[in-house]
């Protein structure tokens, strides 16, 4: 059986337990502690609020086709051929 | 000469096939550096030309996106002429702590909901670019590319327990940004505090 992870073993990787960079083990203990810790469980939610936030601050170019017209005259230009 | 026009047009295939349907990504992340669609333009036209012209030096089959980010990043880099700056290496888990202690100060203050009530787009849209550059780069990928952590090691160049430390530094330093705009805004705190039934890791 392996024995719980305390809280400073989950704070250390609880950024990459958000990323999703951890192994199915890691990542099963680490959610075995935060659904019964008080103090971690806030964190979580802290941190994953704000990965929420920054998340919506993601753009998209306002014009992809206009993009990649440049782009595929600027190839042609070099010698490009498209299939 | 058949044998140079057989090559020729199996680059063409394979750049069409491999690097094309990244441009996408491309444009996203290029936009992600320059914060200006036109300048984000010229930089994904210069990213693919560059990369057409040195495609000998890919290998087919592997991770092209990463190395059209790396392309479009040392192009940026360059006609800013800016240089990434060195940043003293610390350690991941210290930084991971760390941010810790922002939470805490966030609670203690009444801010610990914050970024669920608080309605911070203009200024979390500002905050990445305030970053010293190589934090920047680091949340960038991963928290607006959605890169992992071994892609963006592999664009920067840089191993990965370094990208961890760039980014979590990074994080930390907008979080603290962020609370900061919320105070200085005259935003309420709630210090409501988060409910552990709503656990959904």
């Amino acid at each position: 059986m392996t024995p719980m992870l305390d809280c400073d073993a989950v704070m250390r990787q609880l950024w990459d337990f958000l990323d999703g960079e951890l192994t199915a083990a890691r990542e099963a203990a680490i959610r075995e502690h935060l659904a019964v810790c008080a103090r971690c469980f806030p964190q979580l939610e802290f941190e994953r609020a704000f990965l929420d936030t920054l998340a919506r601050a993601r753009r998209e170019h306002s014009s992809l086709e206009q993009v990649r017209t440049h782009v595929m005259a600027a190839l042609s230009a070099d010698g490009f051929r498209a299939a | 000469m058949h044998t140079d026009d057989a090559a020729k047009r199996q680059k063409d295939r394979d750049f069409e096939r491999e690097a094309l349907p990244w441009l996408p990504h491309v444009a996203r992340y290029a936009l992600s550096l320059t914060r200006n669609d036109d300048d984000a333009d010229d930089l994904v036209q210069e990213t693919y030309l560059r990369a057409y012209r040195s495609w000998t030096q890919y290998t087919v089959g592997t991770e092209c996106r990463a190395w059209l980010f790396r392309i479009c990043r040392n192009l940026f880099l360059r006609t800013r002429q800016r240089e990434a700056r060195q940043v003293h290496y610390d350690d991941p888990d210290l930084e991971a702590l760390a941010v810790a202690a922002v939470h805490a100060s966030a609670q203690q203050s009444g801010y610990g909901d914050v970024f669920t009530h608080v309605d911070l787009a203009e200024s979390v849209e500002q905050a990445p670019a305030d970053l010293p550059d190589a934090f920047r780069d680091a949340v960038i990928l991963v928290d607006l590319q959605d890169q992992s952590y071994d892609t963006a090691s592999r664009v920067l160049g840089v191993p990965i327990g370094t990208v961890r430390s760039r980014l979590f530094r990074g994080r930390r330093l907008l979080q603290e940004a962020l609370l900061s705009f919320a105070r200085d805004a005259g935003v309420v705190p709630t210090g409501d505090k988060p409910s552990q039934s709503e656990f959904r890791p």
